[in-house]
């Protein structure tokens, strides 16, 4: 679309006529803030004075109706259309590449019911996950979803991403805690989930829309589980001697099948990075803490167990207080100094493997990102914990990448290439919680070999004109 | 560019996602712009090409802000993102690029003047001064802090210094002053005067209760988020007899309905309406819980849009007990 021609404006009226003309915004202001997600690629080349590109229009619908008008008339007119949530996410998912319809879902951002007899609440998607949780834990509650970005993004933006958050290891990831789904299909079709998550009526459709990146739809309304606020939570800290020691240890209290709310083990070097900076904890080997919550007499039962495990190989015993800390101080990891800032270049190599693979898969991501890029530094931690694996949080950081954007960039894809790749090629998946967006759509195929095109088949059939965040996930770009 | 002095503001909040939930004006208006991330890019924009100083959509968007300190309330690092608002709007104003209501409103503080009436030590600064028996009471309007939050840095400077002639010429040592932003603006700027809020100097006078009454205390954006968070208002309302229940979801997010931005009802009274309608809407489910603020501005707002709304300021409270 370009603005100000006839075109333009009849669609623009067409939409404020559905959501009403505040809720159709076209101005310089927004628009900056609708360019840049929290992807890295875009925030570099704003900090390198060039635009990204902006939406042609953003429009913020108020319920599932408006949101299936819009669809209606972006089919129409065959006009891009982009869900935006809190914009946080860091592939790039939620970025208008080709301009057209950013759909910013943050209007619909109602608790519509909480249910204390099934323990579940139903939202609408646009809700800012922290707002949700406070509201839950307002009727005594908790959707025990506390990811570091639970202040940034939205419900929907959760879902369409598979997220995690930090007691995953317990309460599951956000797949595991939804119910059942509203969704408008690109067509414009407003459609309901099954309301139960286990059934035997044929593949799970709720499945299909978790993790589709608002590539197959658009997600209004949600029903999610909750839990009741445990009476007690407690941690514990060690220090292992290398890494390995600590994975060894994790993967056992995993293996035995005890069930923490979490466990987080950071490699040497961002312990030594990290750790100290945030925690204040000087010391040199691999930091593992984890937490049980629960009745306090079985916390107390299963800490003494978990204790048991770790005091074989760790080197030493940080204590409660070196764990209580790391629960008081999650999020400090995300708030400026401590988070990596432009100019620096920087990206999370988020992978998920099995218990068998997650360390082949950590070696072989460091050692590429060590061989042939030796100005960037490569750290990780390992973050959600499954009965059969866990994720490794990689990173890599240049502290001074090319001063020229685009050189910047093509430097930072071909970090994420050869990293990625080489994770894949140890049985890493890519990726656990962040998604695929814009910024590893290339590599699906390599990923899911010729099993993607069943996925293809099914974006073709769901969204005929190719409407709906066009490019991302692997999927064509602009044009069916 | 004032913007400048806010280097570190600008970047850390203008990638930063972490206290978006907690803007007032963001939270009913849902735009990006209305985030400190969104105005830290565009203050970005403007540090890159002072030409984007201009853009109308970004001047709206920087009038637009509550500037209610409740994002560096939260902040673990404590970034001022007011103040880089407050620096933008200087440098806007000092560009001539305010908007015309914003220089209108300007034209209008400008002319405040100040005027000291009746004898004592104690001075007064407020709206009840029948509640300070012996104070002298100054009267006028505003001492310069709406043209500070506006931009308007000089004329500020002008109207404090007639401000701060008469309570020279007064010869009071002690200030009370009622209202949280112009407490704020005064606490540190009268050297050899000691300026206490009206709600510690009732604590300190000692209150008698009166009775037992569930109330929310509306926290003030000022004394919560940039004066330390004194509990001499809650101690106040608890000598009174008042069982304070807590309000809204959480206690970072402000409800002072524009109560930062000093005169956002004047500016904006759509977006202050719509502020209120989160407190009115928040409050509904609260029965006959009465609301106590220290502003007479955000009780003044919060019934302008709901006359029926139960709300009195901390001297009224005060009043009531002595009825
Ligand atoms: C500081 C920080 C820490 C983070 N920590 C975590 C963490 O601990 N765990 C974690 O999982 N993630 C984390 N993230 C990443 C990010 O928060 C998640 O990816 C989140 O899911 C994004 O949600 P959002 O609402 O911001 O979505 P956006 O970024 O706006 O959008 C993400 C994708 O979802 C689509 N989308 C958004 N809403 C809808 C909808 N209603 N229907 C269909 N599609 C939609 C968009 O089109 C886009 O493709 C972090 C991010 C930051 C900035
Ligand atoms: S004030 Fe702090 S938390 Fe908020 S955007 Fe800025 S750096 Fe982030």
């Amino acid at each position: 679309m370009t603005p100000k021609n006839y075109l333009y404006e009849m669609i623009r009226s067409e939409l404020t006529w559905v959501v009403g003309d505040e809720h159709v915004q076209a101005n310089e202001a927004d628009n900056l803030g609708h360019s840049i997600d929290y992807y890295w690629v875009p925030e570099c080349w704003h900090d390198r004075g060039e635009r990204p590109t902006p939406p042609d229009l953003v429009v913020y619908p108020g319920n599932t109706q408006e949101v299936a008008a819009i669809l209606k008339i972006a089919n129409t007119h065959k006009i891009p259309v982009t869900p935006w949530g809190g914009g946080s996410g860091s592939q790039g998912g939620a970025l208008p590449v080709y301009g057209g319809i950013v759909l910013d879902m943050k209007r619909m951002n109602k608790v519509i019911e909480i249910d204390p007899v099934t323990m579940c609440v139903t939202a609408e998607a646009g809700i800012n996950a922290q707002h949700l949780e406070w509201e839950v834990e307002k009727a005594g509650f908790s959707t025990m979803h506390l990811p570091a970005s639970i202040s940034c993004a939205t419900l929907g933006g959760f879902i369409a991403h598979r997220g995690t958050g930090v007691l995953s290891t317990k309460y599951g990831k956000i797949e595991d805690m939804i119910m059942s789904l509203e969704v408008v299909t690109p067509t414009g079709e407003i459609i309901n989930t099954l309301p139960v998550p286990r059934h035997a009526s044929g593949p799970s459709l709720t499945e299909l829309f978790l993790g589709s990146e608002g590539t197959l739809g658009v997600v209004t309304k949600a029903v999610m589980k909750i839990h009741p606020i445990p009476a007690a939570r407690k941690f514990h800290a060690y220090l292992f001697e290398t890494m390995h020691d600590a994975m060894v240890a994790g993967s056992q209290l995993m293996i035995s099948r005890m069930r923490p709310a979490v466990i987080r083990l950071y490699d040497e070097a961002s312990t030594a990075r990290i750790i100290k900076r945030v925690l204040n904890i000087d010391r040199k080997g691999a930091y593992l803490v984890f937490g049980f919550d629960g009745p306090e007499k079985i916390v107390d039962l299963e800490m003494e167990e978990a204790c048991k495990i770790c005091e074989k190989t760790s080197k030493e015993d940080l204590g409660t207080e070196a764990g209580q800390s790391w629960w008081k101080n999650r999020y400090k990891f995300f708030y400026p100094p401590y988070m990596f800032q432009l100019p620096q270049a920087f990206g999370t190599l988020d992978t998920v493997a099995t218990f068998a693979n997650i360390e082949n898969v950590y070696w072989a991501m460091k050692n590429v990102v060590k061989e042939n890029f030796p100005q960037a530094a490569f750290i990780g931690h390992f973050s959600h914990w499954y009965d059969w694996g866990c994720m490794l949080y990689a990173r890599f950081i240049i502290d001074e990448p090319p001063k020229d954007p685009n050189e910047a960039v093509a430097l930072y894809n071909r970090i994420w290439d050869m990293a990625i790749r080489a994770a894949i090629r140890e049985g890493g998946v890519i990726n656990e919680h962040h998604g695929v967006g814009l910024k590893l759509g290339r590599i699906m195929r390599d990923l899911y070999g010729p099993a993607f095109n069943v996925l293809e088949s099914l974006k073709k059939v769901l969204d005929p004109n190719n409407i709906m965040n066009p490019g991302k996930m692997g999927f064509p770009g602009k044009g069916v | 560019m004032h913007i400048e002095n806010y280097l570190n503001v600008i970047n850390a909040c203008r990638f930063c996602f972490m206290c978006r939930h907690l803007d007032p004006v963001g939270n009913v208006t849902f735009r990006e712009a209305d985030t400190p991330r969104g105005r830290a890019l565009m203050c970005d924009r403007i540090r890159m090409d002072a030409a984007n100083l201009s853009n109308a959509d970004y001047i709206d968007a920087f009038y637009r802000s509550a500037m209610s300190a409740a994002n560096r309330f939260h902040c673990v690092s404590d970034y001022d993102e007011t103040g880089l608002v407050l620096a933008v709007r200087r440098d806007i104003v000092e560009a001539d690029l305010a908007p015309a209501a914003v220089k209108a409103l300007a034209k209008t503080l400008e002319k405040d003047t100040f005027s000291v009436k009746g004898k004592g030590r104690v001075l007064y600064f407020g709206p009840t001064p029948e509640l300070y028996k012996g104070c002298a009471v100054i009267t006028g309007g505003d001492p310069g802090k709406a043209l500070a939050v506006l931009g308007f840095e000089a004329a500020s400077k002008k109207v404090f210094t007639r401000f701060k002639k008469a309570v020279t010429d007064s010869g009071c040592k002690t200030l009370i002053v009622a209202e949280p932003s112009a407490f704020e603006f005064l606490h540190d700027r009268l050297p050899g005067v000691k300026v206490i809020h009206s709600a510690a100097y009732f604590v300190e006078q000692g209150m008698n209760k009166t009775g037992s009454r569930k109330a929310v205390y509306l926290e003030s954006d000022f004394l919560k988020n940039t004066c330390g968070n004194p509990s001499a208002p809650r101690d106040l309302l608890k000598q009174l007899g008042y069982k304070l229940v807590p309000f809204g979801t959480n206690v970072e997010e402000s409800y002072a309905v524009g109560e930062g931005a000093v005169v956002y009802d004047t500016l904006y009274p759509a977006l202050a309406e719509r502020l209120c309608q989160r407190v009115y809407d928040l409050a509904e489910g609260l029965g006959k819980t009465r609301f106590i603020t220290a502003s007479q501005t955000v009780k003044d707002t919060l019934k302008k849009y709901n006359p029926a709304f139960d709300v009195i300021t901390l001297e009224e409270a005060v009043a009531l007990s002595q009825d």
